[in-house]
């Protein structure tokens, strides 16, 4: 029996359907936290970082 | 590190940070910011040079080493690796270091990086002209070039990811997430659809065959377009956009949104270039629905690009820089609207193999690649040179040609695309097709071909413009460049983060919502890498392994032999004559492909094909079945003289052929590679010369019969008639199709 047959006989196709639902919710689960009012402080100062070469816009100490 | 010391600081952190000191490497910037320039005029040189080649074959100039199927990979190599790929380190190696703050990881691999890219190019633009290619399109580096690539790239990502780990900022910019995308995709691609076995010094056979060959070169096709031209550049749009417009970008949520839903979709969209070729059904489908749905994301970041304008829409006015990038971005709204569309099969079908594609290639790289670059390069010349650029004037000069040279170039190619496409299919009263004669929808284009050639040389001169303005920007540079010295506190490992203030709530709804752990990802750039090879490999694996692993994707049909080792070696002369750049060998099931060149292509006739050699334009007619249709003799005739046979064909002459003896020496070791492949030789591994001697002396002994020209059997004109003669013969044998 070769690899091939394996595979075609193994019931694979449910997978597809595992992926779909993991990626939906990933996408779904990103979107959410990208809209969470809650981050938009942190968008708002990532957004400045092209702006200034010389200091960074969240340094080490957390303070921003 | 390089130049760093450490002073303490009490000013700006209240904590004990500790502020360090470093400069930002430019000249390596400098470096690349030249060789973008260089290798974009030759490459737009070789480009213009094939487009007069397809409006007066004259051009081929009867020499080998200049006709277009060889010079047509240099091309598109050229523009897209050495031009683009130039440009996209030069816009990278400069934000990288600002966005992260911090010098580059190491200036010696930086210039390893800058050097060694220069010289695959150099060994791209010698070899591809000798006609050492792997026959798989912007995969056509042989397999030394292929190591030195995979080599130079894993160079520049370990001085990326050593950047990364030790930067000053906490959060990456969206930005640097696209380059991160770009380079682990573009490795990942490159690897996997470069996989051969060496059958000489410049010479290599695709592990993969047919079918399979044709989906990892898709995959890998599409998505060197979607991760070397679109995420890299997205990348630098993100990070110049705002520069330019000195405002952040409209919205960083979209941008968010933007990467991982490119991420997410654009591993899919590969099969769209096999619509109604063997690849099987759902696989076609499949790469027509992610590339619909890319519709979404690509316009979500037109729009932020542009928006990013908001309130300053004024200053466009006067600024050649805003104008090249509104524009390019407007070019990358219009081919990511186009690209969509055009994998809607119904639409693929009148689009596949005609100009439409080329034109909206072009579209894309010479507005999107082109305009970004250059706007890019207005923007940095003066920074990067410490002199005010040298003419705004000529700069604004350049922007309206390149706009106006686009146009004239793509609204030509648009046109010749739909009329060919039309006339392919075309079918007068009695059912009969109207225009039989291929040559006949290849005449009607040439007027459409020559303004090609000039809204190209349009685009070129605007190029020259471009490169004196910088150079004369240049000249007028300080005897020393000023290194300015950047303090900022380095990031500490024993980083605790401040609590955030508890959001009310919380329940495990409040824990996904807080997604404290995407938070995490972002500031541990490894593990931000790992989760896009996961979001690319997964979906690449859930494509492409099925034609592999199941059987029924690719059925076998019995009367399908291997070539004979003659054949073989005129396979290998296709191959190095760059024919299938002209010539598909993939007839579609559709009733106008089938009256025109006869049976469509089945999956099971090319399982033997390492490469395979299934085209993506005809400039020419389909080659599927053309054994057995003229007799040897018109070959011989047709491919010393194409214009002799054919009056208005603009085939280049291969009058070579007659003259050049076959090197019998190469056959054992192709047959051998082969056999290691899988392809059932059987008696040809040990017997292989003997074998296409002897069918040498039977061709060219018929040659001669017909009234042909006497001697032909050491010559290569033997080789490539058999092979001809041989496509598309095996299921003839067998009327019952696949078994």
């Amino acid at each position: 029996m070769k690899l091939s047959d394996i595979m075609a006989n193994a019931g694979l196709s449910i997978y597809a359907e595992v992926a779909l639902v993991l990626f939906l919710a990933a996408f779904v689960g990103i979107t959410w936290w990208v809209f969470r009012s809650a981050n938009s402080a942190r968008w708002r100062s990532a957004a400045m970082m092209p702006l200034d070469d010389v200091h960074p816009q969240q340094p080490r100490t957390g303070e921003k | 590190m390089t130049g760093s010391g450490a002073v303490a600081s009490g000013s700006t952190a209240p904590t004990s940070a500790v502020l360090e000191e470093f400069s930002y490497d430019d000249a390596i910037v400098r470096k690349f910011l030249f060789a973008t320039i260089l290798w974009g005029i030759v490459g737009m040189l070789v480009g213009l040079l094939i487009a007069l080649q397809l409006a007066n074959p004259k051009f081929n100039f009867g020499i080998p080493w200049l006709s277009f199927g060889r010079l047509r990979p240099l091309h598109t190599n050229a523009v897209i690796f050495a031009f683009a790929g130039n440009a996209f380190f030069t816009g990278c190696y400069y934000s990288t270091q600002r966005l992260l703050k911090a010098r580059m990881f190491s200036d010696v691999l930086s210039k390893i990086h800058f050097w060694g890219w220069q010289l695959i190019i150099v060994a791209a633009a010698i070899t591809l002209p000798l006609g050492f290619t792997q026959a798989k399109e912007y995969a056509e580096l042989e397999w030394p070039i292929d190591i030195m690539i995979a080599i130079v790239w894993v160079v520049f990502a370990v001085n990326f990811v050593g950047t990364m780990v030790k930067r000053r900022e906490r959060h990456l910019y969206v930005a640097i997430w696209f380059y991160i995308a770009s380079i682990v995709t573009v490795a990942i691609l490159h690897i996997f659809n470069n996989l051969s076995i060496p059958a000489g010094a410049f010479k290599s056979y695709s592990i993969y065959a047919g079918v399979q060959d044709a989906f990892m070169q898709w995959w890998y096709g599409h998505n060197a377009v979607a991760f070397f031209l679109t995420t890299p550049f997205l990348g630098l749009m993100y990070y110049f956009m705002p520069k330019a417009a000195e405002g952040p970008v409209f919205s960083y949520r979209l941008s968010i949104l933007h990467f991982w839903s490119l991420v997410f979709l654009y591993i899919w969209a590969g099969p769209h270039h096999l619509h109604y070729t063997a690849l099987p059904e759902w696989a076609s489908t499949v790469g027509m629905i992610f590339s619909v749905m890319l519709w979404a994301p690509s316009w979500g970041g037109m729009v932020n690009g542009l928006l990013t304008l908001r309130g300053a829409w004024h200053k466009v006015v006067d600024d050649p820089i805003l104008k090249f990038f509104v524009v390019g971005i407007t070019a990358y709204g219009m081919s990511t609207f186009e690209g969509p569309l055009l994998s809607i099969k119904s639409v693929n079908a009148v689009a596949h193999y005609t100009d439409w594609i080329i034109a909206h290639v072009h579209t894309g790289a010479l507005g999107w690649n082109g305009f970004i670059t250059f706007g890019m390069i207005y923007w940095l010349a003066p920074r990067l040179f410490q002199a005010p650029l040298f003419s705004k004037k000529l700069a604004g000069v350049h922007f309206w040609i390149g706009t106006f040279g686009i146009l004239l170039y793509v609204v030509s190619i648009y046109s010749a695309g739909v009329t060919q496409g039309l006339m392919w299919r075309a079918f007068d009263e009695t059912g009969r097709l109207s225009y039989p004669d291929f040559v006949e929808t290849v005449v009607k284009l040439l007027p459409m071909y020559w303004m090609r050639v000039a809204g190209g040389s349009l685009y070129i001169s605007g190029m020259v413009l471009f490169a004196y303005n910088i150079i004369k920007t240049w000249q007028a540079r300080p005897a020393a460049y000023e290194v300015p010295v950047v303090r900022a506190a380095g990031l500490s490992r024993s980083y605790v983060a401040v609590p955030e203030p508890k959001p009310a709530g919380e329940g495990i709804f409040g824990w996904i919502s807080a997604m404290r752990y995407h938070r995490a990802w972002e500031r541990m750039p490894l593990l931000f890498t790992v989760l896009v090879v996961v979001a690319v490999g997964v979906a690449s694996l859930f494509e492409i392994l099925p034609t592999f692993l199941i059987r029924s994707n690719v059925p076998s049909i019995a009367s399908v032999k291997p070539y004979t080792p003659l054949e073989l070696y005129g396979r290998d002369m296709y191959i190095r004559e760059g024919c299938f750049n002209c010539h598909s060998q993939m007839i579609r099931p559709f009733r106008y492909e089938t009256e025109r060149y006869g049976e469509y292509s089945k999956p099971g006739e090319s399982v033997y094909d390492h490469p395979f050699l299934w085209g993506s334009r005809r400039i020419g007619p389909d080659l599927a079945r053309e054994g057995g249709k003229f007799p040897n003799l018109w070959h011989v005739r047709h491919f010393a003289n194409p214009q002799e046979v054919t009056p208005r064909s603009i085939m280049p002459s291969y009058a070579q052929f007659a003259t050049t003896p076959i090197p019998w020496e190469v056959i054992p070791k192709r047959i051998d590679v082969m056999a290691m492949l899988g392809v059932p030789y059987g008696d040809a591994v040990n017997n292989g010369v003997a074998m296409a001697k002897a069918q040498a002396v039977l061709v060219a002994a018929d040659i001669a019969k017909s009234g042909g020209p006497a001697g032909l059997e050491e010559k290569e004109i033997v080789a490539i008639v058999a092979y001809i003669q041989r496509l598309g013969q095996d299921i003839k044998a067998n009327a019952g199709g696949p078994k």
